[in-house]
């Protein structure tokens, strides 16, 4: 195969990913109208289906561990993100639940969702088990709604303050680096079912190792360092995006005299 | 006015009259940020003296080529303690000094939030610099570079004491760092005026309180890799050599985490300077004072991360080297930005360029070329061929004198006449100007070029080849400018303390609050202080007709305000993130694969789960006795605190326990990696125990002498945050040292 035909051939019709995405199309139009905000759910949900059905999805079913951690990414990050901030401004969910409200909750929950999926049992069994598949990419974006939530929420009051942010997401990204390192320079696998690949069903695999080159050992450091330098990029633009919260002026037309003195 | 009663007057602001009785102990017993301040920058001052002269011998043997004037080991000394002493013992004590001068001035303050931790921090830098220097006497000094690469530094290749001179120093200077770190972070967040709200912080003090979280950040990153040498040189450690399953890279990345993160840790300080002369000196405010702070927030950040690009020609892979180039460059952003907003602020001002603006501007523009040679050792293929030249040494020369020294200068001279009520001499200040800008470039521009024509650098001597031996004199003699100009320097600062023009308030027309005392200011700072409503108060008090507008009050993370010695100790356990955090990872990555030999599974886990178990209950136990204290049931608080100390106790004993018979199955730190990484993880566990139980015992003993009222005892629950991160610790190193092996 070439890498040509690797990527016309290789697109996983899944029918749940489509049927979820026309679910969320409809739920979104008929709760909020169409409003500008919805390019922002297109554009998740363009995400979405790079990370389930293009040929992303493919390489992350058993052949490249990397593909996996891109796909995780993006599950966790860039969906979820995306999704919050497609939200009308004047949403408000969740306020008065206490576990989502919870900053620290929703800290565990966006970096434990790295953490946990990989360990060593739970990353082979997302590979070889269809269910455990589901589950994971379902816990993904469920997990980094939670985390984001704290940053994006659609109301002003329902988000962390500015400094709180960027400490949230400053040591998210501390936590996720660590991972990431251990993972680049771990000396035994990670995944081992990346580096045995148990059956060649696409018959890709003389493609990856040979045309692009791509050993399993470097495909582990290819998933450490995604999740340890682009992964820390995206918490990067968050903070940038909290910084600029924290030093925009409120409109004061008046001189507003605070309190203090 | 005679010399004499000048001089006496001098004086006078040097020591207050009831001081002159006990003269000698007035400035060494000094708690006052002020004196500490320059305490810090005259040892500084000091060891300048020292580096310096080891620069002019490292110039003195280039000049031409097969030069005999230092061998090659001699050669080998000088670069190791110039490096070392130029980065611990005067650019991070100068700037020390002038944040502290400034900082609790410049928010309004009386003092710092822990004056007497304040002093340990500047003494402890005499302290690691007569450790290094003693090195001299005890058998020569470290020859391994001042970043020390293992397997150099190890005891089979250095095995003369230097190397552990080098490192217990710079542990003692990176302890009195972090509590600097901690002071300037506590000092800001607790010591701040009434109305001084975090937003309206001024871009030196918002830059120095970032600059103190990459302290408290990166340096225990290096107290880790220290501490592990050392146990590999003095106690048969086996941590980073090679023929012992180790990994000699693994030090270069530890090096390197902390290392390019202390570029910044000098680097912002001088940016910190360069924006609050250059705005003054323009008369116009900042260009975009909000780009500037959070791009400071966003290097901070980036600068943790890109560590690998000093790594580039150790052969960490293709694959590596391409992410971190990518990273590397995007440091360029916000780095730019602040040098667009500085010139943008001169552009359109009336500018003056008297000497504290002559330096910052030479220091913008040196920056300039040393960024872009930056950037051009961001790209892999670019670094390999010129890491190990001058063009190397040219580059981080112009950020660390460039930039680094010139702001420095600019900041003493635009700081001096506030810290001693008398202005430094203009004239002699445009001489030392040119002599050091002109000496500067004839040094280390050249050496770009020399480094492009393949000069390595580190090597004592070189060969006679066209165009070296005269590129190499050029620069000898632009360091004699430098040398020059420090001495003219040094001669204007004695001079002008007793003969200077008085400076009077505020000579500058400046608009921080620093310029709002006298100069120099009395001992608490301030009589009154005008309101604050923006970042310019001097302006808005000056201009009441047309004040700078108000900078709104961002909710209550604006002005808040946490208790002092609580959030001292929170503070200290984020610096004490870094430290563990290497201690753990490294016994992960040495003991990822079971081997023969003792390894975990020997541990007795049982016992060690019992001990443990003391230990999590000792957190309930502390929650107890403050419980009792907000209760205000002073024998409840006091039986759950003893109930503590006995359960850390009961700890405590069990890990000795542990300890005595792995040593009696023959099992001790150097048998095997296993072996070290294990006793260093645990060890350092157990030595913060053991110190959280001093500390337990002293507030026990305070408890019992002094009967706290109203249940205001904040030591107690400081403690217990330092009590519960200590078990929140052993949470993790028990996960992974005992538990991991299990289920693995």
């Amino acid at each position: 195969m070439t890498t040509q035909q690797f990527f016309t051939s290789t697109w996983t019709w899944n029918l749940a990913a489509l049927a979820s995405i026309a679910a969320a199309l409809v739920a979104y139009v008929w709760a909020f109208g169409l409003g500008r905000r919805i390019l922002y759910l297109i554009a998740g949900l363009g995400v979405f289906v790079l990370a389930l059905i293009s040929p992303l999805n493919a390489l992350a079913a058993g052949y490249l561990f990397s593909a996996h951690m891109l796909q995780h990414i993006l599950l966790l990050l860039i969906v979820p993100a995306l999704v919050w901030m497609s939200l009308p401004r004047w949403v408000s969910l969740g306020s008065r639940s206490w576990l989502v409200a919870n900053p620290f909750v929703g800290w565990i929950a966006g970096v434990g969702a790295m953490w946990l999926w990989h360990a060593r049992p739970l990353c082979n069994a997302a590979v070889s088990s269809q269910f455990v598949n589901a589950l994971q990419i379902s816990s993904l974006i469920l997990l980094g709604t939670i985390f984001w939530r704290q940053i994006l929420a659609p109301r002003e009051e329902e988000r962390m303050s500015p400094p709180g942010a960027v400490l949230y997401l400053f040591s998210a990204c501390v936590a996720c680096s660590i991972l990431g390192i251990l993972i680049t320079f771990s000396p035994v696998s990670v995944c081992p079912i990346y580096a045995q690949p148990p059956t060649d069903r696409l018959r890709i695999l003389n493609l990856i190792q040979s045309n692009w080159g791509i050993t399993p050992d470097k495909d582990q450091q290819i998933g450490g360092l995604l999740m340890w330098v682009p992964m820390c990029l995206v918490y990067l633009s968050a903070i940038v995006a909290q910084l600029a919260r924290w030093f925009a002026h409120p409109v004061a037309s008046a001189p507003v005299m605070d309190k203090h003195l | 006015m005679n010399g004499n009663t000048t001089i006496t007057a001098t004086v006078g602001h040097l020591l207050t009259p009831a001081e002159r009785q006990h003269w000698k102990l007035a400035w060494l017993s000094t708690v006052d940020h002020k004196r500490i301040g320059i305490l810090y920058m005259l040892i500084g001052l000091v060891f300048f003296v020292f580096g310096g002269i080891e620069a002019l011998l490292i110039r003195l043997q280039l000049i031409v080529p097969n030069n005999t004037l230092l061998g090659p080991d001699t050669y080998n000394w000088m670069f190791t303690m110039h490096g070392t002493t130029m980065i611990f013992l005067v650019a991070m004590p100068v700037l020390f000094g002038i944040m502290n001068y400034i900082l609790p001035l410049q928010i309004g303050a009386r003092d710092m939030a822990f004056p007497r931790l304040n002093a340990l921090g500047v003494w402890l830098v005499p302290f690691g610099g007569i450790l290094l220097h003693f090195s001299f006497l005890a058998g020569g000094p470290p020859a391994v570079g001042w970043f020390a690469y293992t397997p150099l530094s190890e005891a089979p290749y250095s095995s003369q004491l230097g190397v552990d001179y080098w490192a217990i120093s710079l542990l003692v200077l990176g302890v009195g760092s972090v509590s600097a770190g901690i002071n300037f972070i506590v000092t800001v967040l607790t010591q701040r005026a009434p109305g001084m709200t975090l937003r309206r912080l001024p871009l030196f003090s918002w830059m120095v309180f970032m600059n103190a979280f990459l302290v408290i950040l990166a340096l225990p990153l290096l107290n880790a890799a220290l501490v592990m040498l050392l146990i590999d040189r003095l106690l048969g450690g086996r941590f980073f050599l090679p023929f012992g399953g180790g990994s000699a890279i693994l030090w270069q990345h530890i090096f390197w985490a902390f290392g390019h993160p202390e570029v910044y840790i000098v680097a912002i300080p001088a940016f910190a300077i360069l924006s609050e002369v250059i705005p003054v000196f323009s008369r116009k405010p900042i260009f975009g004072h909000e780009f500037v702070a959070a791009s400071t927030v966003i290097i901070v950040f980036l600068s943790l991360l890109v560590w690998a690009h000093h790594m580039f020609t150790v052969g960490l892979g293709h694959t590596i080297d391409l992410f971190f180039v990518a990273a590397s460059v995007l440091i360029a952003v916000p780095t730019g930005v602040k040098l667009f907003n500085w010139s943008a602020t001169m552009v359109g001002g009336r500018v003056r360029f008297t000497t504290p603006m002559l330096y910052c501007v030479a220091a913008l523009l040196q920056f300039l070329i040393g960024g872009l040679t930056g950037i051009s050792h961001a790209v892999a293929p670019l670094d390999w061929q010129t890491k190990n030249s001058y063009y190397l040494v040219a580059h981080f020369h112009n950020i660390f004198v460039g930039l680094i020294v010139f702001a420095i200068l600019g900041g003493i001279y635009y700081w001096f006449p506030k810290m001693s009520g008398r202005m430094l001499s203009e004239r002699i200040g445009k001489w030392t100007f040119w002599l050091m800008t002109i000496g500067f470039n004839l040094t280390f521009m050249i050496q770009h070029v020399l480094g492009l024509a393949g000069m390595p650098r580190r090597t004592f001597t070189y060969p006679d080849l066209p165009g070296w031996t005269w590129m190499n004199m050029v620069s000898t003699i632009g360091a004699f400018f430098m040398a020059a100009g420090s001495i003219l320097f040094v001669w204007d600062l004695v001079t002008s303390l007793f003969r200077g023009k008085p400076a009077g308030d505020n000579p500058w027309n400046a608009w921080t609050l620093e310029w709002a005392t006298t100069s120099p200011p009395p001992h608490e700072n301030f009589n009154a202080l005008p309101p604050i409503h923006s970042r310019r108060p001097l302006w808005d008090y000056a201009n009441p007709d047309r004040p700078d507008p108000v900078v709104p009050v961002g909710g209550a993370i604006d002005t808040f305000r946490p208790d002092k010695i609580k959030a001292g100790v929170m503070t200290f356990i984020i610096s004490e993130f870094g430290f563990f955090g290497v201690l753990i990872l490294t016994y992960l990555f040495y003991n990822a694969t079971s081997k023969s030999g003792p390894g975990a599974q020997q541990l007795d886990v049982l016992k060690t789960t019992i001990f443990s178990i003391c230990l999590f209950a000792s957190s309930f136990t502390i929650w107890q006795s403050e419980v009792g204290l907000r209760a205000n049931n002073l024998g409840k608080m006091k039986a759950w605190l003893i109930a503590t100390i006995v359960l850390g106790g009961i700890f405590i004993v069990g890990q000795g326990l542990e300890y005595w018979s792995l040593f009696q199955s023959g099992v001790t730190v150097g048998l095997d990696l296993f072996a070290t990484t294990f006793f260093t993880l645990t060890g350092f566990h157990g030595l913060h125990v053991f110190f959280g139980l001093l500390a337990l015992l002293v507030v026990l003993g305070v408890a019992l002498i002094s009967n706290p009222k109203n249940g205001r005892f904040p030591a107690l629950g400081a403690v217990g945050y330092y009590w519960h991160f200590v078990d929140v610790v052993w949470v993790f190193v028990f996960s992974i040292v005992y538990l991991w092996p299990l289920i693995r």
